[in-house]
């Protein structure tokens, strides 16, 4: 009677589980590219202003060996024509330092030399791991190209997990980025960003995301509050941003210039 | 004429009765003879090496570089209307076997975990017909560096990087204007270290190089030109003098010669009161010539041992002479009491010295190149200390026939030297006193 008992509770536990399987492999069905690309322009659309954009950034830096770097920051964009600039503002020794991009080059200005460097989109922000990317607004649609990976269960969220490939001729940061989408929001979960020798470079989180009403877009335009990157080449490095007091009200027509920044430190 | 092969079978004889003397003397020889032929061979194959990889590396056989200067004090390695230029030198120098330019720089090169200053040529990798023969990839495809934003680097500077193939690093230098500069590059081949010349030395193609330091298309660094192996040696300085007349002619300004690497006369061009163009002619051994003391030092070590080496034979063969001579006075009193010459019988020592040191030194001299061959072929690691200055991970000893025949004759004529004295000492000995000797 026992041995019959247990037959049936296996054979039951077999179909169950085969059933299981056949449902999550029927919601796990594989996203074709132009559903994949529309996802990621969702994912874009949402943080887009379309207009300009005004915040304040903290930067927190933890390096092996080394003391703790704080950094305020504030930071500028327009969409129109892709403008992004970063100003820092404390501490004093890095006070004055900026970055600009304008005409997709990015320039760093350092007030000390009083010189301008062009720099590359691989740039560490002040030295953190962070990249101006981070800052602006997303463009994955139109920088990647996507292959899926299926969905992934990341604590209580399930998300589409993509596999983007950067697009050729186009300066970025990471060839390569494994991401993790929110399925219900479309909201960035996670990334891991490889150098094109599928070596993991970093690890970024996106544990809270924010929206803010913008008159420009006349929509909410949803941002990530805190961002945390883990360096994973050097492993215990890692970069904490935080972004407040978003403001997206119409900025001076003259504030993208290597003036407006130079003058900031006299 | 028979007289002289008779000469020859009676040394021989005597070489063959005194046949441990003769085996122990001549096995001397050989060895030093084959020492002599396996030190010679390690410095021409350095010298070898040397050119190969530095004219594949770092510069032509001749060069047509220069500099321009924005301002007075600011001076770049810049060669303006290169292609004008290239078409005075395949004018002026017809015997040339080929012509390449090649991009110049100096930039600091950061990876993700690691930064170093190293110097940036850009290259046309389609059009350097040598550069694949000489370089050996430890990784990637040395045909992906025609790509853009691509670059090759050495083992030794990827370790310290901490980068393979497909890793980006960022190349940062400041432009002719002054400006600092930065661009993104992707490793795509790794290749084995060369030496000296490969430790600052790094690979992007010229349009990268020219997009770093904001160079328009008709600009370059250095115009290469390379020569057949047989005229590197003789023809440089008359083709140098004939490619200085030939661009002043064609309305260039040309710096006076100066056998000085071209990085090493920033500093006095900087100085200069002039702007605008003006060429530099060199040759590849200015361009080395910070390095060249690897190899004086391994010649004049060459020429410290094989003088004592020298020194040893001629020891050696004269102690041998004397004993041979001693043993044998009362044969030479003889001799002389039946009517020999005292010409003659100097003549039988020296011949039997000739030929002692004839049959070592072939024996020898074959042995060395043997030798040589047997370690070429065994493609040898040298340890990376010593590959820093040989320029090649691998021993490599280059033995030309000259180099044998000199070896033997060298050699020979030493050994006939040293019997010379013994010689004549036995061709004055009186017969009475000779025929009287017991010992």
């Amino acid at each position: 009677m026992k041995t019959r008992t247990t037959s049936f509770t296996l054979a039951f536990g077999l179909l169950a589980s085969l059933l299981v399987h056949l449902r999550s492999g029927r919601a796990h069905a594989a996203l074709t590219t132009p559903e994949m690309v529309e996802l990621l322009k969702a994912v874009d659309d949402r943080q887009k202003n379309n207009g300009d954009w005004r915040a304040n950034a903290y930067l927190e830096q933890k390096e092996k060996d080394k003391v703790d770097v704080v950094y305020e920051t504030e930071y500028y964009r327009r969409s129109q024509d892709q403008k992004f600039m970063i100003l820092f503002t404390k501490p004093k020794s890095s006070a004055g330092q900026g970055y600009l991009r304008i005409d997709k080059n990015l320039w760093f200005y350092d007030p000390s030399v009083g010189k301008w460097e062009r720099r590359t989109e691989r740039e560490r922000i002040g030295g953190t791991n962070s990249r101006r990317s981070d800052f602006d607004e997303s463009r994955l649609a139109e920088e990647y190209d996507p292959t899926d990976e299926g969905e992934e269960k990341l604590g209580a969220y399930t998300a589409h997990k993509l596999l983007l490939k950067g697009k050729s001729g186009i300066d970025l940061a990471f060839p390569m980025i494994r991401i993790w989408i929110d399925k219900a929001t479309k909201n960035v979960l996670k990334r891991q960003e490889y150098a094109l020798s599928n070596r993991l470079l970093r690890t970024s989180y996106y544990p809270k995301w924010k929206k803010v009403f913008s008159e420009s877009k006349k929509a909410d335009v949803y941002y990530p509050e805190e961002i945390r990157f883990y360096d994973e080449v050097e492993k215990a490095n890692q970069t904490l941003v935080l972004i407040r007091a978003v403001d997206t009200k119409a900025l001076p027509a003259n504030l993208f210039t290597k003036a407006w920044l130079e003058s900031k430190s006299r | 004429m028979s007289k002289f092969f008779v000469d020859l079978a009676i040394a021989f004889r005597s070489l063959v009765q005194h046949r441990r003397r003769t085996l122990f003397l001549g096995t001397a020889i050989a060895a030093v003879t084959a020492l002599l032929v396996l030190l010679n061979g390690l410095s021409t194959g350095v010298r070898e090496t040397m050119i190969d990889t530095a004219t594949t590396l770092s510069t032509g056989h001749v060069n047509v570089g220069g500099f321009f200067k924005v301002t007075a004090g600011q001076a770049a390695p810049v060669v303006t209307d290169y292609k004008r230029v290239i078409e005075v030198v395949k004018k002026t120098v017809p015997e040339m076997a080929f012509v390449v330019h090649r991009g110049r720089g100096w930039a600091k090169i950061v990876s993700d975990t690691g930064s170093m200053q190293m110097g940036v040529t850009g290259i046309d990798v389609r059009s350097e017909p040598k550069f694949a023969s000489v370089l050996q990839l430890v990784s990637g495809k040395l045909d992906d560096l025609a790509e853009p934003g691509t670059i090759l680097i050495f083992d030794n500077q990827a370790e310290k990087l901490g980068v393979k193939v497909g890793d980006a690093v960022t190349i940062s230098a400041p432009t002719t204007r002054g400006t600092n500069n930065t661009i993104d590059v992707r490793v795509v081949a790794i290749a084995h270290s060369l030496g000296l010349l490969s430790t600052w030395n790094s690979f992007i193609p010229i349009d990268s190089l020219r997009k770093l330091y904001q160079l328009n298309q008709d600009s370059t660094g250095v115009v290469q030109v390379m020569l057949d192996r047989k005229d590197i040696d003789k023809k440089i300085p008359e083709i140098s003098a004939r490619l200085r007349n030939a661009l002043e002619g064609a309305g260039w300004r040309v710096m006076p010669a100066d056998p000085r690497a071209f990085w090493m006369k920033f500093q006095s061009v900087a100085r200069e009161d002039w702007t605008g163009q003006k060429l530099d002619v060199t040759n590849w051994e200015d361009e080395i010539s910070f390095m060249t003391w690897t190899l004086k030092a391994l010649q004049g070590m060459s020429v410290v041992l094989i003088a004592i080496l020298i020194a040893i034979i001629i020891i050696g063969i004269m102690n041998t002479m004397w004993i041979a001579i001693r043993e044998r006075t009362r044969e030479i009193g003889t001799l002389r009491a039946i009517g020999m010459h005292r010409a003659e019988v100097l003549w039988m020592f020296l011949l039997e010295s000739i030929m002692l040191g004839l049959f070592a030194t072939v024996a020898g001299a074959s042995a060395g190149a043997g030798i040589a061959s047997g370690l070429n072929a065994a493609h040898l690691h040298v340890p990376t200390g010593l590959q820093f200055f040989l320029m090649s991970p691998y021993l490599h000893l280059s033995v030309h026939g000259s180099l044998w025949v000199g070896s033997v004759v060298t050699i020979t004529v030493v050994t006939a030297l040293a019997a010379l004295y013994p010689s004549l000492r036995a061709a004055r000995l009186r017969p009475v006193v000779a025929m009287s000797h017991f010992g």
